[in-house]
């Protein structure tokens, strides 16, 4: 939406006259524009950005889960700890990330 | 034709198109914001600007319950993603371009006044370093990209008397400040 560039300044004071031909000397560049290819490589970044992960990524953070959380029950288990704080220090740091990224999305969402 | 809010609810239900739809709407605007502020040296990152905020808007689109228009929302994006970015660029060089102030030098005749014009440029170009954000972006918007005072009104969400007094403002304190340095704007 590029509106011709003013031809006058509405209420000018006489004694802005000078600074209001100045700053329109020094500001006569020509105003730049998009390239025409931005559409494209914006949807193309948004595209890259949320691609889902890919099987061989997907099955990795899995294992690497499954094991971290065997490896931890055994280990509590081994010092004698019942299943109930075992499977409490297992889960509260999951609720804690998905608390903390929920904050996070709503307190970004207010300030934009 | 629908309207933006139409089309933000299609977004939300995850058609792409209606997004696409919203990004022909508002690009021109979005750009001409990030570059108010940014200013010329910074055209290319006017435009990086440009995209982030589309990509942001479209990361938190499902958080957008339409209180306000979109607009707004994405000016809003924008204008904190430009001003994220000239903060971290602030060390470099005053904005207005060399070909700005040679095209200035060029309808002056003579040398003596040729480098008067030029210095004066060059301090004029300082000065408006110097003012605050929305009264640059203000000058930028009216002097440089043409605009009017209801696009800038509507590009920084401020009624229209208050740009008008930005700008009223803006050009008082840049000729105070070029008569302090010896300048005369007469």
């Amino acid at each position: 939406m590029t509106e011709p560039l003013n031809e006058s300044t509405p209420d000018l004071l006489p004694h802005e006259m000078g600074i209001d031909q100045l700053l329109r000397q020094s500001m006569s560049a020509s105003a730049p524009s998009l390239s025409p290819d931005f559409d494209r490589r914006l949807m193309r970044t948004l595209n890259r950005r949320s691609q889902p992960f890919d099987r061989y990524r997907r099955i990795l953070l899995t294992s690497y889960a499954l094991v971290s959380v065997v490896t931890c029950v055994v280990v509590m288990r081994g010092q004698g700890l019942a299943w109930g704080p075992v499977a409490g220090m297992i889960v509260a740091p999951l609720i804690l990330v998905a608390t903390a990224r929920f904050m996070r999305r709503t307190t970004k969402s207010f300030s934009a | 034709m629908e309207n933006d809010a139409q089309l933000v609810a299609r977004v939300q239900s995850g058609d792409q198109k209606a997004f696409e739809e919203l990004v022909s709407r508002y690009r021109e605007r979005v750009f001409r914001l990030a570059v108010s502020i940014l200013g010329r040296e910074f055209v290319p990152e006017a435009e990086d600007v440009a995209q982030e905020a589309f990509l942001k808007a479209h990361n938190a689109i499902q958080t957008f319950r339409g209180d306000a228009e979109f607009g707004s929302w994405i000016y809003r994006i924008t204008f904190n993603q430009a001003m994220n970015l000239k903060a971290r660029v602030r060390f470099r060089a005053p904005h207005e371009d060399v070909s700005a102030l040679d095209q200035a030098v060029a309808r002056d005749p003579g040398p003596e006044q040729q480098a008067e014009t030029k210095q004066r440029a060059q301090a004029l170009a300082e000065c408006m370093e110097t003012l605050p954000e929305v009264y640059q972006s203000s000058l930028r918007l009216y002097y440089w990209l043409g605009a009017g005072v209801t696009e800038i009104a509507d590009l920084l969400d401020v009624p229209e008397n208050t740009v008008k007094s930005y700008l009223h403002r803006a050009r008082q304190l840049l000729h105070g400040m070029l008569k302090e340095r010896g300048y005369s704007c007469d």
